[in-house]
């Protein structure tokens, strides 16, 4: 059981598009869509902008990290984000952010256990200013994987 | 130092571990003994012993929520923050731990 299990090739995107957080958190839902992680985007947004009103998701040094449990996940797992141009962000740094990772888990988690391991160990990961900095830097989905594994 | 701490935050899947991991990084780096007990979505994980807890100088409480078996510290020095001071500022944190032990110490 590695980080690795649980970064999906398929869920990085470091071409976004998006200038704006709601654009960004849309874009990232969609990919989850697509993947199977999530049911519908509407409603796990819905969770994902209630844990947004109790407090920052920016974490500082580009970073934001938006999550929140939602009956509409499938499937335990991340996309991740990467934008060339900063977007504002509530941050603790007061910065905006680069690095998006939105987290999707579900309410009911009985038999999610190793799931939730790894996402716990993958969340640590970001606790790490030298994972973050190779993290900002990923030009393709591959490095994001290194980034995050290594 | 020795310390000890204990990371909760609300929906208890990122900002917990990502508090533990900085603490834990930071404490480390500055020499520091610290073991930081995780309770999140998947339940505690490195659950501190009770000779860490007796052994330790203080006690830090990253938290957002009520964390269970807080009675553990009874008697303890203890710093009490939420998670985002951790997360953002897990240096300035520590700093403030050894100036509060130092402070216990000058007064004995």
């Amino acid at each position: 059981m590695e980080v690795k299990d649980i970064v999906d090739l398929k869920t990085i995107k470091t071409d976004m598009t998006a200038s704006s957080k709601e654009e960004a958190i849309q874009e990232l839902a969609e990919v989850l869509r697509h993947n199977d992680y999530i049911t519908d985007v509407e409603g796990f947004l819905k969770d994902i902008y209630a844990r947004e009103e109790v407090g920052q998701t920016g974490i500082g040094n580009y970073i934001a990290i938006p999550h929140g449990n939602s009956a509409s996940v499938k499937k335990i797992g991340v996309s991740i984000g990467i934008t060339q141009e900063e977007i504002p962000w509530e941050t603790l740094d007061g910065k905006g952010v680069k690095g998006i990772i939105l987290f999707a888990v579900g309410r009911e988690n009985d038999g999610a256990q190793n799931h939730l391991k790894l996402l716990s160990l993958f969340a640590r990961k970001l606790g790490n200013d030298d994972v973050i900095e190779k993290l900002l830097q990923s030009k393709t989905a591959v490095d994001v994987q290194e980034a995050l594994c290594n | 130092m020795k310390i000890v701490g204990v990371a909760a935050c609300t929906v208890g899947i990122a900002h917990t571990y990502i508090a533990q991991e900085k603490l834990e990084n930071a404490g480390k780096k500055a020499g520091h003994d610290i073991s930081v007990e995780t309770q999140g979505t998947i339940g505690t994980e490195n659950e501190l012993t009770q000779q860490q807890i007796a052994e330790a100088d203080i006690v830090i409480i990253a938290a957002d929520v009520k964390i269970a078996g807080r009675e553990r510290f009874e008697g303890k020095r203890i710093i009490q923050v939420p998670t985002e001071i951790a997360v953002k500022s897990p240096n300035k944190l520590l700093e403030k731990a050894v100036e509060v032990v130092n402070q216990k110490e000058s007064l004995k």
